[in-house]
């Protein structure tokens, strides 16, 4: 059976083959059309990169000293909802100032679990390596 | 729209014009812009026109008042030629010079042909800032704007707006609210001037675009956001929209008559840039998910926060990206 990074790894090759010319035939899309068309092949590489990792669970390890202890149980399971609670229980922190900038460990956790994410959104961005350093010191 | 356009052009240059063909460039949310293929007493002219959708955002006929006065104050601008009125039947938008020359920044950032322009465009963007600030603030009605407090108020209040939360910004946020707050806003600062907004030719800056973002701020506020690392391109190394470096930017700016430059304020800037590009993202994006333009490439932009994320953090971390 077709599994579903398969699947999308099949419509990102589909419209990848529009926009590029080959030896038998000029591309299909140009100009606007073919832009887009290359931001959907972009978006659909993104969504391999998601399928074919575990980014969610990365980043809520590295956030895990900064949660509070009574959400702690409920960000056991590592989906991509629990990551979006993940962060909002650190921005409700850092909005009532109860954690902020100077808070020991804060900053490399979340450059940690930036950089879990920048692997999967844009791998090729300049400051992922830039960061990577501590991402791979800290993590 | 040929005929209106036409009607619009022979009335304001006292030329017989007719339009050829009108091509859309790009639409948004807030403007659509056309390449307008014209003939003036039978000779090919090249012109933009740029028209407001909806009723968000400065109306046309400002930018193009501002946009003249810039140009008067020795800005490069594309020269407005013709403003809309009710009975074009336009809408509300204006027709400007169609200036030849590189829009796409990476193509100029990294093109073998622009050598001598990436070298020649720090002391031009200097120059050009330098003249944008001594526009008198009253010479154009409706420009906004605040103090420092204000803009941080206003950003944070749009942030929280879309319901999406990013601890790097919440960081940022409250970085800034230790530092920019009592900063004034006495200038007519552009508000989007970047190396996406740029005309260049192999002699380098060739028009400023885009001056719908433009606000009373304070000066450190446009040459912060020229550092952004998103207008760099890839080019990081260069801070300077991604072919100059600071020092020579705030020397040039000084030397071209701008008021003294201090490098620790315009960091908050290039800081507070960085934290708008990142909320800019989450604006796109909600663009497309609460459905005012359904678009693939605004719905990819919403996962460009994490390169923002990242830029905010580095900045934290080490003072500097």
């Amino acid at each position: 059976m077709t599994a579903t990074i398969d699947l999308v790894a099949a419509v990102r090759e589909f419209i990848a083959g529009l926009i590029d010319a080959t030896a038998d035939a000029p591309a299909m899309l140009t100009g606007r059309e073919a832009f887009h068309a290359r931001v959907a092949a972009n978006a659909l590489a993104i969504v391999e990169r998601e399928l074919g990792g575990d980014a969610a669970a990365a980043e809520i390890a590295a956030l895990a000293p900064f949660t509070r202890a009574d959400a702690a149980s409920e960000l056991l399971v590592t989906t991509a909802a629990a990551v979006i609670t993940n962060r909002a229980a650190i921005c409700a922190l850092l909005r009532a100032r109860a954690i902020d900038a100077g808070t020991p460990g804060l900053v490399d956790a979340l450059i940690v679990a930036t950089c879990a994410r920048l692997a999967v959104d844009n791998p090729r961005y300049s400051t992922l390596a830039r960061l990577a350093g501590d991402a791979a010191a800290k993590g | 729209m040929n005929a209106a356009l036409a009607a619009l052009l022979s009335r304001a240059t006292g030329h017989d014009v007719t339009v050829a063909a009108v091509t859309p460039l790009s639409g948004g949310a807030s403007s659509a812009t056309f390449a307008v293929d014209t003939t003036r007493d039978g000779v090919a002219w090249p012109l933009i026109f740029q028209r407001g959708e909806g009723a968000v955002g400065m109306p046309k006929r400002v930018q193009a008042a501002l946009q003249r006065v810039a140009g008067a104050h020795g800005v490069s601008v594309a020269a407005v030629i013709a403003v809309t009125e009710e009975r074009d039947g336009l809408g509300d938008g204006f027709v400007m010079a169609r200036v030849e020359g590189e829009s796409l920044a990476p193509r100029w950032l990294k093109g073998a042909a622009f050598t001598g322009a990436r070298a020649a465009m720090t002391g031009q963007c200097a120059a050009a800032l330098a003249a944008v600030h001594r526009i008198p603030p009253g010479a154009v009605a409706w420009l906004g704007g605040g103090s420092g407090a204000a803009q941080r108020a206003e950003m944070f209040a749009l942030y929280r707006g879309f319901g999406v939360d990013e601890p790097a910004f919440d960081l940022a946020f409250a970085w800034l609210h230790e530092r920019m707050d009592d900063v004034s806003a006495t200038v007519v600062c552009h508000g989007d001037f970047r190396s996406g907004n740029f005309i260049v030719g192999p002699d380098g800056l060739r028009a400023v675009l885009d001056w719908e973002l433009a606000h009373l701020g304070n000066h450190h506020e446009d040459l912060g956001w020229l550092c952004v690392n998103a207008w760099r391109f890839g080019v990081w190394q260069n801070a300077v929209g991604g072919f100059g470096d600071r020092a020579a930017l705030y020397a040039a700016y000084e030397g071209a008559g701008g008021t003294a430059v201090d490098p620790a304020t315009a960091h908050i800037f290039e800081v507070y840039g960085t934290l708008r590009w990142g909320i800019s993202c989450l604006q796109l994006a909600d663009d497309h998910l609460a459905g005012r333009v359904r678009s693939v490439e605004r719905a990819a932009i919403g996962r460009r926060v994490s390169e923002v994320a990242a830029d905010l953090l580095h900045l934290l971390k080490y003072g500097t990206i």
